[in-house]
């Protein structure tokens, strides 16, 4: 068995846009996932960053079977899941499960705890009804939840506690990969770090590899091994946390990473310190052409080759970026598995030379 | 502080709600104030307070809330003793509020022209082409390209970022001199937010407003506040300037806050608080921190919550051993900004 046990390879997933009531017409498509490659490595933590409509959680969907594809492939090591027989199929939905971002609406309001955690024990029948209550009680002694409090419901229980909720019904079929979307954004400070922490040593404890997804760059990095930051669909940086955090290359990862307020009082933003982006992330309907990016790049309009002779018959554009950046999709490319998207992907050192 | 006099001072304000599990007293005695020009931060958790002891300064509590103490004094005039009627006419005129939500503060059936010029013609007669001039003004301050083209489009029409750059124009449009924004950018992407705390700092030095900024994230605090007051529970545990409060915090609370934040340098096991933050209806007897606080003695469990007192010149701390925190934290001098760009 290689190395790597989940990976995507040209991962595309559009969504038809329709129009008319009675001739649903396809007039468009939210090209949500577009054309994405990535590897998860076994025992390790893959963080996938992104802004909102950037992507991320409709691979989350699409790598655990919520959503089928568009085209492309998802791989269960090394087998395409989409030549898998049914029976084959729902085996694999045990081995792959997710942890979602909300724990008020992921919860049955009208179910209890035990009855949350011991469904996929109903569905997927790997442990006869008896046994059942004695497997939820150590699920939620291992999530850090008192397993007395089996018969409580979801709204009895805090944030934090709930999302432990969440896991343990993640946990409850043995999996091996844990798709996480968003697990802690919607909790306070004090208490994401302890289901950080919790995820962490389960996954070391269970020998888990895990897709952590997040939009909060510095909880991921306090989880991730690896890291892929995506805009507009596409992933536009990845490789090794700590190359990826100290050393991006494309403008856009570095735009991110120097937008997230740090909690330090001597970097005010009035400085103007930090790289601020112009403009909103544009419509995954009609993303633009060439490098998704080009129309908020910061490095762009500054190159020499944006100067290049407009030829005749065309406009002068205010904002003008090199050819290449609007004309050609960049390829992830790059040395040491950190491979960046980018025509003129450098280090943020050697831009500010 | 600096000492000039305040614009805006909320003084022992207590709010409390009726609901069918009896008495929920959630903000409990907090004390702060503005001045022109400055920027104080109130940072806190979900159920600390910080949201209603706003509304209660606004006069927008529901109508199971009732404010039970206290006085918010808007250049010498207690707003809390007003008759509601002219509470809600100061509001809007000397002190707005931005709030968290533009998609749901914004009605979606009226234009932004319209909802920019509301409290403008609630107020003034002016003509209709006078209102759009207004609108159209009001819509370049907070830079929205196309303004003139913009103010007809509906809320649903602007982007997450564009919609909160409205809502500022709303709260901006009678010329406030305290602006009230709650968590204005916890909607947006880190981009976005970059850029709408940006324009809030540039319109706030310019017309020296004073800005009470209400946020859970410290990384905004840190960039943009000149003070800070810590809620937990429905009270002030710490109130000093930003910087102060960040290098030596005074609160075991802010101090254990402060360290559970993740960092972006290097990849760490995340500190935590155990436990979690009370709720409004089940707040421990004593120092409402004592169960999650490392350093809780009996007298933190046995007496009653002690108040705010200057540990330090301009340092106030809500702790029995304020002191010994404030001496016992200091940070490290290294700890300098992150490699951060041009």
């Amino acid at each position: 068995m290689s190395d790597v046990v989940l990976e995507v390879r040209d991962l595309v997933k559009h969504y038809p846009v329709r129009r008319g009531l009675i001739l649903r017409r396809t007039v468009g498509a939210v090209r949500a996932v577009d054309g994405v490659s990535l590897a998860l490595r076994r025992g390790s933590t893959l963080g996938v960053v992104g802004e909102s409509g950037s992507g991320k959680s409709t691979l989350a969907r699409v790598l655990v079977g919520i959503e089928e594809p568009t085209s492309g492939q998802v791989l269960v090591d090394g087998t395409d899941v989409s030549t898998m027989s049914r029976a084959d199929r729902r085996a694999l939905r045990r081995d792959v499960q997710m942890v979602f971002q909300d724990p008020y609406t992921s919860l049955d309001p009208r179910m209890s705890v035990s009855e949350i955690v011991g469904e996929p024990f109903a569905i997927h029948r790997t442990i006869p009804r008896g046994g059942r209550d004695r497997a939820v009680r150590e699920l939620l002694e291992l999530v850090g939840l008192d397993p007395d409090h089996a018969n409580r419901y979801p709204h009895q229980f805090s944030g934090g506690q709930r999302q432990r909720v969440g896991i343990a019904r993640a946990l409850a079929l043995r999996p091996r990969i844990l798709v996480c979307d968003e697990p802690v954004s919607a909790l306070d400070v004090s208490v994401q770090g302890q289901v950080v922490n919790l995820l962490a040593d389960l996954q070391a404890e269970l020998g888990l590899s895990s897709v952590f997804i997040a939009h909060d760059l510095a909880v991921v990095r306090n989880i991730a091994d690896s890291v892929a930051v995506m805009y507009l669909g596409r992933v536009v940086e990845d490789g090794p946390a700590d190359s990826v955090y100290d050393g991006a290359r494309h403008p856009y990862s570095q735009a991110l990473l120097s937008a997230v307020p740090v909690a330090d009082p001597t970097v005010r933003l009035s400085d103007g310190r930090g790289i601020l982006l112009e403009g909103d992330p544009p419509s995954p309907v009609s993303p633009p052409s060439g490098c998704p990016f080009h129309t908020r790049c910061w490095l762009a309009p500054t190159l020499p080759e944006a100067s290049v002779p407009v030829p005749e018959g065309e406009e002068v554009q205010a904002r003008r970026v090199p050819p290449s950046c609007s004309g050609e999709v960049p390829l992830l490319v790059g040395a040491g598995g950190h491979h960046a998207a980018c025509h003129f992907a450098r280090p943020l050192a050697e831009v500010r030379r | 502080m600096t000492g000039a006099a305040p614009l805006l001072e909320v003084t022992d304000l207590a709010v409390e709600f009726r609901t069918p599990g009896g008495v929920v007293r959630a903000v409990d005695g907090l004390t702060y104030q503005v001045e022109a020009g400055r920027t104080l931060a109130i940072v806190g958790e979900s159920g600390s307070g910080k949201s209603v002891s706003s509304l209660a300064v606004m006069g927008l509590l529901g109508p199971t809330a009732h404010v039970t103490r206290g006085t918010a004094r808007l250049n010498g005039t207690d707003l809390l003793a007003l008759p509601p009627r002219e509470h809600r006419a100061r509001c809007g005129q000397d002190v707005a509020m931005v709030f968290q939500d533009a998609l749901a503060a914004l009605n979606p059936v009226l234009t932004v022209g319209f909802q920019l010029t509301e409290a403008l013609r609630a107020r003034h007669r002016i003509s209709r082409g006078e209102a759009r001039q207004r609108a159209v003004e009001l819509l370049d301050l907070v830079k929205v390209p196309h303004a003139r083209e913009r103010v007809r489009d509906y809320p649903h029409q602007f982007s997450g970022g564009m919609r909160q750059r409205v809502m500022i124009a709303c709260a901006l449009a009678l010329d406030p001199k305290v602006l009230i924004a709650d968590e204005p950018t916890t909607a947006l992407d880190v981009t976005v937010q970059a850029q709408v705390l940006r324009l809030l700092a540039e319109i706030q030095a310019e017309r020296q407003m004073g800005l009470v900024l209400i946020t859970h994230d410290l990384g905004v605090v840190a960039g943009v506040a000149d003070d800070v007051t810590v809620m937990y529970a429905g009270r002030a545990v710490e109130q000093a300037g930003v910087l102060g409060a960040f290098r030596s915090p005074a609160h075991p609370y802010t101090r254990a806050l402060l360290q559970s934040v993740p960092q972006l340098g290097s990849r760490t096991r995340l500190p935590v608080i155990p436990g979690r933050p009370p709720g409004p209806g089940d707040r421990p007897a004593g120092c409402p921190f004592h169960p999650r606080c490392a350093l809780a003695q009996d007298v933190c469990r046995a007496d009653p919550p002690p108040p705010l007192v200057e540990a330090a010149p301009g340092r106030w701390s809500a702790c029995h051993f304020a002191g010994d925190v404030l001496r016992g934290a200091a940070v490290p001098a290294e700890t300098t900004p992150e490699g951060d760009p041009r």
